[in-house]
C-alpha cells in the first residue's frame, strides 16, 4: 500500500538565544516498508548532523540561534508498506536484542497482565495473549468511562498500551521495545502512533499493536525504536518545550 | 580566550579596585568622625560615604546609628553588602578561581593569601588603630595584586580586559566621591572657604589619596575649583577621570591591535572621552557639576555594557 | 586487627631496612630533630599558597581544606614497578576491550562468562553508547587503578577507576613540594620523573581527536565549576597541558559541532576531557535538568564531531559488582591469566556466602556497590557492635547493594605524625593514559590513613598523601 504522509509540529518556545533538538522522525526502509521519498523541513536542518543512535535509528541533531517563539517542523514522505503479519525481522543496525530486557521507569510491569502466562509454551502465543488482555482491558475501561474522560484517556492510549505491553514482555524475559510511527486507520484518520515490538529467536522482531489488537499492518509506518516513549520522542529539545506541540497529520493513499 | 575568562578578568580587577576604594572611603569617614560627631555617635560623613557607595539604604535597614562601629562592620565584613571589603575580596577570589589558568601564579597567590588572611581576621578586634591598620592593609592588597599584574602578566588580551575593568571602576569611584560632596565644590562669592569647607575639601582629596600631591601640582591652598579640576581634568593625577579614560582608550587600542578591529567599546569610550578632552572647569561648572558627574557615571557604565557585548561576556 | 602484623614498606620484621629505603633511612638519620617539623610546616605553606585545596561539600563558600601532605616519600623499586605496571597495562587493555564488546556485539554476555543482567540492567550501562565507535576504539583513556599491598610480593587491586579518576594533581604537586623541601635527597638517588604527565595527557588527548580535526586539535577541560571538590585539579591540568578550562556555559553545539565562546567568536573544539559525570553531560540526552552540561554534546559525539574523554558509560566496567569478574574478563579478551589479583569478594546474593558474611561481619569490609569516597562503607574490625548490626540489616534488606571483602592488612609506610615517625597504612593509585599508546606514570598517588590503625585512606575521611618514588635502575 502506498502512503503519503505530511506531518507538521509547532513547538512553542520561550525565545531562547539558542535551541537544540534531537529529531527522530525518519522512516527507514525495512522488510515492512520501502521508503520512496522522505524529507524533514525545519530551521537549521540543512546544517544538521545525522547519525545512527544507540538503538539503530537515524537521528538528526539540529540547532538554531535565536529561534523565536515557535519552532515548526514539517515531515513529508511516501512509503510503500507491505503487510508481513507484523514480522519486522532483523535490521542491520539493531543492537543486540538482550538490551531490550532493561526495565525503565515507564515500563514497570503489571503483575496482573502476565498472571498465568507461561512463555515456555510458546513465546509468540504468550505475546498475543498479553496484547489481547490489554485490548480487552482498554475496551472495558472505555465502556465504564464517561465521554469526557474517554477522550482524555485516548490521547495517550497508544503510549500507555505500548508501555504496558513492553513491561509485561520484559517481565517474562522477552526483549521488547517501544516503536513510534504513523497510523492510517480504517476510517481514513491519520495519527502519530506507538506500539510494541518483541523479539523472537526465530522470526526476529515482531510488532504488537494492543490498541488495535493486531500486529502492525500495511496501515502502519514505522519511524523509531527504543526502550520507551521518552527515548523515542520525535522531537526532544533543550530548552524543553513548555507546552505540547500542536500537530497536524495527513496520510493519503498513493 | 573564552568570553567568560575575559569577563572574569575584567570583574576581578574591578573588585580589587573597589575594595581599595572602599577602604579609602572608610578611612576618611573614620578620620572625619573623630573630629565632628553628631548626637548618638552618628556621623554625617559616614552617611555621605555610604551614599557615595550606594549602600546607604541597605545600611539603614540593618543599623539604626551610622557610627564608626556599625559602618566599619558593614563596609568591611557584611556578607550581604555587595560593596563590603569582604564581598569584594571574596568576589575577586571567586573570579580568580574561575580563571585560575589565565592568571600568573604571582597574581593568584596575592589574591589567595589576601583572602586567607582576611578570612582569619576577627571582626570584633578591629577598632581604633586596628581599624586603620586593617584599612591600610586592604590598600596594600590592591597594590600587591596590581604590582604582580604589571610585572608578571603577559601583555595580551587578558591584560587588556583586566586594565579596562580596573580603570572603569576607578573612574566610577572618583566620580562618585566628587558627586558625594559636589555642593562644597561649587563656585561661590566668598572666595576663602571657612573651616567647614576646608574639612570637606580635605575629605574629598583624601578619599582619592590626593591631599598631598595636590600641593605638588597647584602650589596653592585648597580651592574648590582646583580640587574639581584636579580630580576631573588633570592628566597627571592617576585617579582623575581623564587619566582613567586615557588608560581605557590606550587599552582598547591594544585590543584592537590584538583582535584586528574596533568593538562597540571604542565608541562608548569615545563618548566619555569627548566629555573630558578639551573641556574646562569653567564649562563644566556652567553645565552643572552634578549633572556632569551623573552623565559621566552613566556613560562610563556603558563602556562595560559595550565591551560585554562585543567580546562575548555572558 | 592489623597492626604489628602488617607488612611495612621500609622495615622488615627483624628490624633491617628494605633495599629501596636505604637512602631515605640514612637521610632521615642525618636530619636534626626539629628539621622534619619545620619541613612539614613549610609544606603546608607551599600547598596553601598554591591554592591546592579541595572544597568540602556543604560548607560555606570560600572554605576549603588542604589534603595533608606527608613529607616522607613512599618508595618502590624498579623491579617491583615493572611487575606492577605490566599487571596494570593488562587490566587496562582488557577493560577497554570489554567496554568495546559490551557496547557492540556483547560476545562475553553471549558466551555466558559475565551475567547478562548484571550488565544490561545495570544503571551504569549506557544504552545510548551502543554501536558507537570512539576514536581508536578507546573508551577509558584516563584511568586510576587502586592498589594495596599486603606483603613484598602481594598486591591487590581494590578498584579500577575508569570514569573520571581524580588526584593526579596531588601526585604532581607532591613531587614539586618534595623537590623544594628535600632537594638533597633527590641528589642521592635516581627517582623516575612524574612531571611528564601533563605532556603525555596532551598527547593522549590529541591522539584521539575525531577524524577531520586539524593537525593540532583544540582541547578543552570541561569542569562543573569552582564549587566542585576537584576544581583545583581541573584548572591545574588545563593549565599544565595548555587546554582551555571550560564550564558548560562556555560551550555550545551548532550544526552538529561543538564550539567554545571566545572573545573573538566561536572556536571549534575537538577533544573534551570532561570532569562532569555522565548524567550531567548533556541535558538533551541525559538528565534534562542538568545546568552543568552542554545541550547536544552527546549527539555531536555520536556524529563523530568531537571526542569525549572518558567516554560515557565506562562506569559499567568499574562497577563494584562487575569488579569480581575482571579476572574472567582478562582471560576472555586477552587469553591470559590476570597478573594482578582481585581482592576475594563475597557475593551476598548467594545464600551460603551471605550467611558467612552475616556471621563474620566484624572481620570484614562492606562496601556499597555504587558508593565512593569511603562513604557507605563498614570496616568491621574498627567498627562498633551497633555499626555491625546496622550493616547486617542493610545486607539482609538489599544483598545486591553490597560487596564484602576480607579486611586486608594494608602495608604501612613511615609517616611523620605528631609523635614523630610512625607506621601508617597506605594504598597506591597509579595513573594510566590510553591513546596512541599506553602510558603509565611511574609511581602514582600514595594515600595514607593518618589515624593510627585506620585503614581508610580517603581524603574525605582524614587521609593524606605522600610523594611516591619509583627508583630507576
Amino acid at each position: 500500500m502506498k502512503l503519503t504522509v505530511t506531518h507538521t509540529l509547532t513547538c512553542p518556545l520561550a525565545s531562547p538565544s539558542r535551541a537544540v533538538e534531537h529529531v527522530l522522525l525518519t522512516a527507514l526502509s525495512t522488510p515492512q516498508q520501502r521508503v520512496e521519498r522522505w524529507s524533514i523541513e525545519m530551521p537549521g536542518f540543512a546544517d544538521a548532523a545525522t547519525f545512527r543512535d544507540g538503538f539503530g535509528n537515524k537521528a538528526y541533531l539540529v540547532s538554531q540561534t535565536k529561534p523565536g517563539d515557535t519552532l515548526r517542523v514539517t515531515v513529508s514522505g511516501t512509503v510503500e508498506t507491505i503487510d508481513r503479519a507484523g514480522v519486522l525481522g532483523r535490521l542491520e543496525y539493531d543492537p543486540p536484542p538482550a538490551m531490550f530486557r532493561r526495565p525503565t521507569r515507564q515500563t514497570k510491569p503489571d503483575a496482573a497482565l502476565i498472571d498465568g502466562i507461561d512463555p515456555s509454551g510458546g513465546r509468540i502465543a504468550a505475546l498475543h495473549e498479553i496484547m489481547g488482555r490489554l485490548h480487552e482491558g482498554r475496551a472495558a475501561m472505555h465502556q465504564s468511562q464517561s465521554a469526557g474522560v474517554q477522550e482524555q484517556a485516548s490521547g495517550s492510549a497508544p503510549a500507555d498500551l505500548a508501555h504496558a505491553f513492553i513491561g509485561a514482555a520484559r517481565a517474562l524475559d522477552i526483549p521488547a521495545r517501544y516503536v513510534t510511527g504513523y497510523l492510517l486507520d480504517e476510517d481514513g484518520a491519520a495519527s502519530f502512533h506507538a506500539w510494541g515490538e518483541a523479539f523472537d529467536e526465530g522470526l526476529g522482531w515482531i510488532g504488537f499493536d494492543a490498541l488495535l489488537n493486531v500486529c502492525p499492518t500495511e496501515r502502519h509506518i514505522r519511524l523509531a525504536a527504543g526502550l520507551d516513549a521518552i527515548g523515542t520522542m520525535p522531537v526532544r529539545m533543550v530548552p524543553a518545550s513548555t507546552e505540547v506541540p500542536a500537530e497536524t497529520i495527513e496520510i493519503v493513499e498513493g | 580566550m573564552l568570553g567568560r575568562t575575559a569577563q572574569n578578568l575584567f570583574w576581578l580587577s574591578r573588585y580589587i579596585e573597589r575594595a581599595e576604594n572602599m577602604a579609602r572611603l572608610l578611612e576618611v569617614g573614620y578620620r572625619m568622625s573623630l573630629t565632628s560627631q553628631r548626637e548618638g555617635g552618628a556621623s554625617e560623613h559616614l552617611v555621605s560615604m555610604l551614599r557615595a557607595a550606594e549602600v546607604d539604604e541597605d545600611f539603614e535597614r540593618k543599623h539604626e546609628v551610622a557610627d564608626v562601629a556599625n559602618v566599619s562592620q558593614f563596609m568591611l565584613f557584611d556578607e550581604t553588602n555587595p560593596s563590603s571589603v569582604r564581598s569584594c575580596l571574596l568576589a575577586a577570589r571567586t573570579n580568580a578561581r574561575s580563571v585560575r589558568t589565565a592568571l600568573t601564579s604571582d597574581m593568584w597567590e596575592s589574591l589567595n593569601s589576601a583572602w586567607l588572611e582576611f578570612a582569619s581576621i576577627d571582626p570584633r578586634e578591629t577598632t581604633g588603630s586596628r581599624l586603620v591598620e586593617l584599612l591600610r592593609w586592604v590598600r596594600t592588597v590592591s597594590h600587591r595584586y596590581r604590582g604582580a599584574l604589571l610585572s608578571t602578566f603577559l601583555r595580551d588580551d587578558g591584560y587588556a580586559f583586566s586594565q579596562i575593568g580596573n580603570f572603569v571602576e576607578r573612574a566610577d569611584n572618583t566620580a562618585r566621591i566628587l558627586d558625594m560632596k559636589y555642593y562644597v565644590l561649587l563656585p561661590r562669592t566668598d572666595l576663602i572657604g571657612g573651616d567647614v569647607d576646608i574639612q570637606q575639601w580635605t575629605l574629598i582629596l583624601r578619599a582619592a589619596s590626593a591631599h598631598r600631591s595636590y600641593r605638588h601640582v597647584y602650589h596653592d591652598r585648597f580651592k574648590a575649583w582646583n580640587i574639581a579640576d584636579y580630580l576631573i581634568l588633570r592628566p597627571e593625577m592617576p585617579r582623575s577621570l581623564i587619566f582613567s579614560i586615557g588608560w581605557i582608550n590606550r587599552t582598547l587600542d591594544m585590543l584592537e591591535e590584538i583582535y584586528g578591529g574596533k568593538g562597540a567599546g571604542h565608541a562608548a569610550a569615545a563618548e566619555v572621552t569627548a566629555m573630558l578632552e578639551g573641556n574646562s572647569m569653567d564649562r563644566i561648572f556652567a553645565y552643572g557639576l552634578h549633572d556632569f558627574l551623573t552623565e559621566f557615571i552613566s556613560k562610563n557604565n556603558q563602556i562595560t555594557e559595550a565591551i560585554a557585548e562585543s567580546y562575548n561576556f555572558y | 586487627m592489623p597492626g604489628p602484623s602488617a607488612f611495612d614498606e621500609m622495615t622488615n620484621a627483624d628490624g633491617s631496612v628494605r633495599e629501596p629505603y636505604r637512602v631515605l633511612e640514612q637521610w632521615l638519620k642525618e636530619q636534626k630533630p626539629q628539621a622534619l617539623g619545620l619541613m612539614a610546616a613549610d609544606a603546608e605553606g607551599i600547598f596553601r599558597r598554591l591554592g591546592i585545596t579541595f572544597a568540602v561539600y556543604g560548607s560555606n563558600e570560600g572554605t576549603e581544606k588542604l589534603i595533608p601532605f606527608d613529607i616522607i616519600p613512599r618508595i618502590i623499586s624498579a623491579i617491583e614497578w615493572r611487575k606492577l605496571s605490566k599487571g596494570i597495562e593488562q587490566r587496562v587493555r582488557a577493560l577497554n576491550a570489554f567496554l568495546h564488546d559490551i557496547y557492540h556485539r556483547q560476545e562475553i554476555l553471549k558466551a555466558g562468562r559475565v551475567p547478562e543482567k548484571l550488565i544490561l540492567n545495570n544503571s551504569a550501562f549506557c544504552p545510548e553508547m551502543m554501536g558507537l565507535d570512539p576514536a581508536r576504539g578507546i573508551y577509558s583513556h584516563i584511568i586510576g587503578v587502586d592498589l594495596v599491598r599486603v606483603s613484598p610480593d602481594e598486591w591487590y587491586v581494590l578498584e579500577d577507576n575508569l570514569r573520571t579518576p581524580s588526584g593526579v594533581s596531588y601526585m604532581l604537586e607532591d613531587r614539586e613540594a618534595m623537590l623544594q623541601l628535600a632537594p638533597d635527597l633527590f641528589q642521592r638517588t635516581k627517582v623516575a620523573p612524574v612531571e611528564t604527565y601533563p605532556e603525555n595527557l596532551r598527547r593522549t588527548l590529541e591522539s584521539v581527536a575525531p577524524r577531520g580535526a586539524s593537525g593540532s586539535p583544540t582541547l578543552a577541560v570541561l569542569t562543573p565549576g569552582i564549587y566542585n571538590s576537584a576544581y583545583f585539579e581541573h584548572s591545574f591540568l588545563a593549565d599544565q597541558m595548555g587546554a582551555e578550562l571550560c564550564e558548560g556555559q562556555d560551550l555550545f553545539v551548532e550544526n552538529g559541532k561543538v564550539y567554545m565562546r571566545t572573545t573573538t567568536g566561536p572556536r571549534r573544539v575537538d577533544v573534551i576531557y570532561r570532569r562532569i559525570d555522565d548524567d550531567y553531560l548533556d541535558p538533551l540526552t541525559f538528565k534534562p535538568d542538568s545546568m552543568l552540561g552542554v545541550p547536544g554534546l552527546f549527539d555531536a559525539y555520536r556524529a563523530g564531531n568531537v571526542t569525549l574523554v572518558n567516554a560515557p558509560g565506562t562506569g559499567i566496567a568499574d562497577d563494584k559488582a562487575v569488579y569480581t569478574y575482571v579476572p574472567e574478563i582478562i582471560e576472555f579478551y586477552l587469553g591470559e591469566k590476570a597478573l594482578l589479583s582481585n581482592v576475594p569478594t563475597y557475593n551476598c546474593t548467594k545464600p551460603d556466602e551471605r550467611a558467612y558474611v552475616l556471621e563474620h561481619i566484624a572481620e570484614l569490609v562492606v562496601k556499597e556497590v555504587h558508593g565512593s569516597g569511603g562513604y557507605g562503607m563498614l570496616v568491621g574490625p574498627t567498627s562498633t557492635r551497633e555499626q555491625h548490626e546496622l550493616f547486617r540489616n542493610k545486607i539482609i534488606e538489599r544483598p545486591d547493594n553490597y560487596i564484602v571483602q576480607p579486611t586486608l592488612a594494608l602495608s604501612t609506610c613511615p609517616t611523620y605524625v605528631d609523635a614523630g615517625i610512625a607506621p601508617r597504612h597506605v594504598d597506591l593509585r597509579p595513573y594510566v593514559l590510553v591513546g596512541d599508546q599506553i602510558r603509565i606514570t611511574p609511581g602514582g598517588l600514595t594515600r595514607v590513613a593518618l589515624k593510627e590503625g585506620s585503614l581508610v585512606v580517603n581524603s574525605s575521611q582524614g587521609g593524606g598523601t605522600k610523594d611516591t618514588w619509583v627508583l630507576e635502575d
